[in-house]
């Protein structure tokens, strides 16, 4: 099992460390937090190749950490002499893995003693001279030539590795590229060739060999008798058509795997997906220690998800499983405690949950917990008509900014219990505001519960005092001019105004959501949108 | 328990190795270290013909040293340093040097005539790591040709026994035609056919289980008798017995006068053998040397003698160590006969061939 990665100047990741679960991990983040970047530095560090090519050929410019480049090539124009920017991926794996201590050695960054594989690009030792003199060429480029960079792929035991360790069996599901040239892409195939042994791959190549002579010396016979006709007056050698015998012609591009009678690259994106994932996990963990699933919410239906992720959490069995999802059903279903936030290439600290909220949030998949969790800020609220309540008053404090656009997310609970919001916002870190109606109690009954998760400027919850009114609407009405509130809601005249707006909270909440009502706020609305301010 | 097996020279020994590894019921993680190349590829296409499940790793011990002692520690002995292969060559000066320069040359290979003490210092500071590492991998490790450990490799041994991983030697004192570490002074009490005495102090204290083995598959009786007579009695070996029952018309030890060479050899297509390259033989022969012979089977030899080797014959004077080694792989390379070049026999014992 794999215990801790750590990423040096690898595309987004410019020191990035990381300990995964042992079991299960989820990884989340927004677009171009480096998400696919962390399975990629895994893949290449425990493969050594990257989407089916050796990292030596692969390499290009890009790979570098684009900060690293930029203050090394303007150290360089600055005339300083900076040593170029390097890559480092180093994955540990703990010292009770069985069968890995041959990869087992003191040579990694932190000098620990376990077993483990390092991969590091550096300026070739050998292209020394025409590095230099490509650095102390005034016009030289920002762009770093990698062609003159080595990969140097080591075990910890410092033993240069030249293929992929036995033991270390990697499942790649990227269900983003489904599609390929060659109708199959290039970790399927591997999936797929790993089923078939050594012996039976040779009895396919002989038969596929034997088959297409067959084709040239019986089929195309006639045709190759006809042209050999006519084909005199061409050329003075005989000319014929006969089946591809090249190695360019192996079987391996011909034998597509087919679904219930339809070629693989034929059946519907969704199926692909699933499939793809029960074949890389429906085997022996002793041939995949480790699989890594990138976004498998895409192309799926809800149920077909539902099926999907079910199925993932039957085969992970043994295997240590990294996820990339943007799914808060994925994320809930999967389990919330085995959480990894990814935000601007670092990982986000994530303290542990209570295994009662994990359970919860399980049983309550549809919630949108990936808000939550994606959230810079959140302002946790009870319900729709709160939430466009609070959106207003945010924009009447910011000129017409929503919240949205200051990085604050405004969650409706819809349901959940308040406490189970905060205890995820607390694992997180996450700074937030819950607003709730004091419902007749004192405001102390409600936030002397959740006192184990709130922290003053951190987390804070707040509530309307008692003597305004139970609930928002005679909060709301109590600090504004009730008669315009009314004509502005066309409220009936044989109603009450709160009776009303309680009784049609939406329809109330939009109506002065959209209207250009110069309204007034509860205090405690004021102070929740101060907060987060 | 760690188990040596100490057997003359055909007494299937390596076989021994292989047998033991084609037995994979429960599965144990083994590697086999052997002393020669030749030796290696030997024992390795041995072992895929026998074991069907799990194949041994196989490894020389200058690689085992390097791979799994020297390698994954050596900065916790040597700070900063990484080994990057291993010297080969005499350097002169090394023995004064201290530190690190007595170890690794500037380019951090390791020096070939310290590379068991450097081993031995880097599992010394790598706090018991290195052989838990092993510990890890292998359950059992078998050595062929024990008899050519010397020095410091016997530490690396003691080392090895006391771990949890099944130590089993094979081996024949009689055979010491190497020593991997030549210039060692370490264990130098236990060199060549002394090496009993090493075998015997660790039976005693209980760490090795040590079985002694006089029976040959190979050579016939008469060729196995004269094997014993190159030793001197004070040895104290059991008498070799021979197995081999196979008899042609041209079995035994013989003398081939200089000018009957080209007769015999065209009569029995023997494999010549000689101490070494400072050997004389004649243009014509091919001819291996006696080192190199280790571990083959043939039906005849022919040796060329170095003058010692002629006194032996000749006079009886008894050959010492290295050259009483060197004598006995030779001759039991052969199953059926066994002819020395000499001309002017004067021994006695042997007949002078001439054809016919």
């Amino acid at each position: 099992m794999i215990n801790r990665v750590i990423i040096h100047g690898y595309r987004i990741f410019r020191a990035f460390e990381f300990c995964p679960n042992p079991g299960t991990n989820i990884v989340v983040g927004d677009n171009d937090s480096g998400k696919s970047t962390l399975l990629e530095a895994i893949a290449l560090a425990l493969s050594g190749r990257v989407n089916g090519r050796w990292a030596q050929d692969a390499l290009d410019p890009y790979w570098f950490n684009a900060h690293h480049v930029g203050e090394f090539f303007a150290a360089l124009k600055a005339g300083s002499a900076p040593s170029p920017p390097e890559v480092m991926i180093e994955v540990y794996f703990s010292p009770d893995a069985v069968g890995l201590h041959d990869l087992r050695g003191i040579h990694n960054s932190r000098r620990d003693d376990v077993p483990g594989i390092s991969m590091r690009i550096t300026p070739a030792k050998e292209y020394q001279q025409e590095i230099t003199e490509y650095f102390a060429n005034p016009d030289c480029p920002d762009i770093l030539p990698t062609e003159w960079f080595e990969v140097d792929w080591r075990a910890f035991s410092d033993e240069r590795l030249t293929r992929r360790p036995k033991g270390l069996g990697i499942a790649h599901i990227d269900s983003r590229t489904i599609r390929s040239s060659a109708g199959v892409d290039y970790h399927t195939r591997e999936i797929l060739s790993s089923f078939i042994e050594p012996g039976e791959r040779a009895a396919i190549a002989v038969a596929h060999r034997a088959a297409r002579h067959a084709i040239s010396t019986d089929t195309l016979a006639p045709v190759n008798e006809r042209i050999a006709e006519h084909g005199k007056a061409l050329h003075d050698q005989p000319i014929g058509l006969h089946m591809d015998q090249s190695a360019g012609a192996s079987w391996e591009t011909s034998v597509v795997p087919q679904v219930a009678d339809v070629p693989f690259a034929m059946a519907g994106q969704g199926q692909q997906a699933a499939i793809k994932v029960v074949l890389a996990m429906d085997r022996a963990s002793t041939t995949t220690s480790f699989a890594l699933i990138e976004e498998p919410e895409n192309h799926l239906s809800h149920t077909s998800l539902t099926k999907l992720v079910a199925r993932i959490e039957t085969l992970a069995g043994d295997r240590q499983v990294f996820l990339t999802t943007h799914s808060s059903f994925v994320l809930n279903r999967l389990g919330l405690d085995k959480l990894v936030l990814i935000s601007g290439g670092r990982c986000a600290s994530f303290n542990d949950l209570p295994a009662d909220t994990v359970s919860y949030f399980k049983r309550l998949s549809g919630y949108d917990s990936m808000r939550l969790v994606l959230a810079r800020k959140a302002v946790l609220v009870e319900g729709p008509s709160d939430e466009m309540i609070f959106e207003r008053a945010f924009r009447d404090r910011h000129n017409g900014r929503r919240p949205m656009e200051l990085g604050v997310d405004v969650i409706s609970m819809a349901g959940v219990s308040l406490k189970r919001g905060l205890q995820l916002c607390a694992a997180l870190g996450r700074q937030a505001a819950a607003i709730r109606d004091n419902d007749g109690q004192d405001p102390a009954h409600w936030t002397t519960p959740l006192q184990p998760w709130l922290q003053d400027g951190v987390r804070q919850v707040f509530i309307g005092d008692n003597a305004a009114g139970k609930t928002l609407e005679p909060q709301f009405v109590a600090v504004n001019d009730e008669t315009a509130l009314r004509s502005l809601l066309n409220i009936p005249d044989d109603e009450g105004t709160t009776e009303w707006m309680g009784k049609h909270k939406t329809e109330w909440a939009l109506t002065f959501n959209e209207s250009s009502f110069e309204a007034t706020y509860p205090p405690y609305l004021i102070d929740a949108v101060t907060f987060v301010s | 328990m760690n188990r040596a097996v100490l057997a003359v020279a055909g007494s299937r020994k390596t076989q021994s190795i292989v047998d033991a590894c084609s037995d994979t019921s429960d599965n144990p993680r083994r590697l086999v270290l052997t002393y020669t190349i030749a030796a290696q590829r030997n024992v390795e296409a041995r072992l895929a013909r026998a074991c069907s499940a799990q194949l041994p790793d196989v490894s020389g011990w200058y690689s085992f040293l390097l791979h799994h002692w020297i390698r994954p520690y050596l900065p916790l002995l040597f700070p900063g340093r990484r080994l990057t292969g291993l010297n080969f060559t005499k350097q002169t000066g090394v023995d004064y040097a201290t530190g690190p320069a007595r170890y690794l040359d500037g380019d951090s290979r390791a020096y070939k005539r310290y590379l068991s003490k450097l081993a031995f210092d880097v599992a010394a500071a790598s706090n018991g790591a290195v052989i838990d590492r092993l510990e890890h991998i292998y359950d059992e490790i078998h050595i062929d040709e024990a008899q050519d450990l010397t020095g410091y490799d016997l530490e690396v041994l003691e080392k090895l026994f006391a771990s949890r991983i099944d130590i089993r030697l094979v081996g024949d004192v009689r055979q010491s035609t190497f020593n991997t570490n030549p210039q060692d002074l370490k264990n130098r009490k236990y060199r060549d056919l002394k090496m009993l005495d090493w075998f015997a102090s660790h039976q005693t204290t209980g760490v090795l289980d040590v079985e002694q083995s006089n029976r040959t598959w190979r050579s016939n009786q008469l060729v196995a008798t004269f094997s014993d007579t190159i030793f001197p009695k004070d040895c104290d070996f059991p008498p070799t017995e021979s197995l081999q029952t196979r008899t042609t018309t041209h079995d035994g030890v013989f003398i081939v006068p200089t000018k009957h060479i080209d007769a015999y050899i065209e009569a029995f297509a023997p494999l010549c053998l000689r101490h070494s390259s400072a050997t004389r033989t004649p243009d014509t022969t091919q001819s291996l040397n006696f080192g190199v012979a280790k571990g083959l089977t043939c039906d005849r030899v022919l040796i060329f003698p170095t003058g010692s080797i002629a006194d032996f014959l000749n006079k009886g004077k008894m050959l010492t160590g290295k050259s009483a080694c060197g004598l006995y792989v030779a001759v039991t390379r052969a199953i059926h006969s066994v002819a020395f070049v000499i001309d002017g026999y004067r021994g006695g014992t042997l007949a002078t061939w001439s054809p016919a």
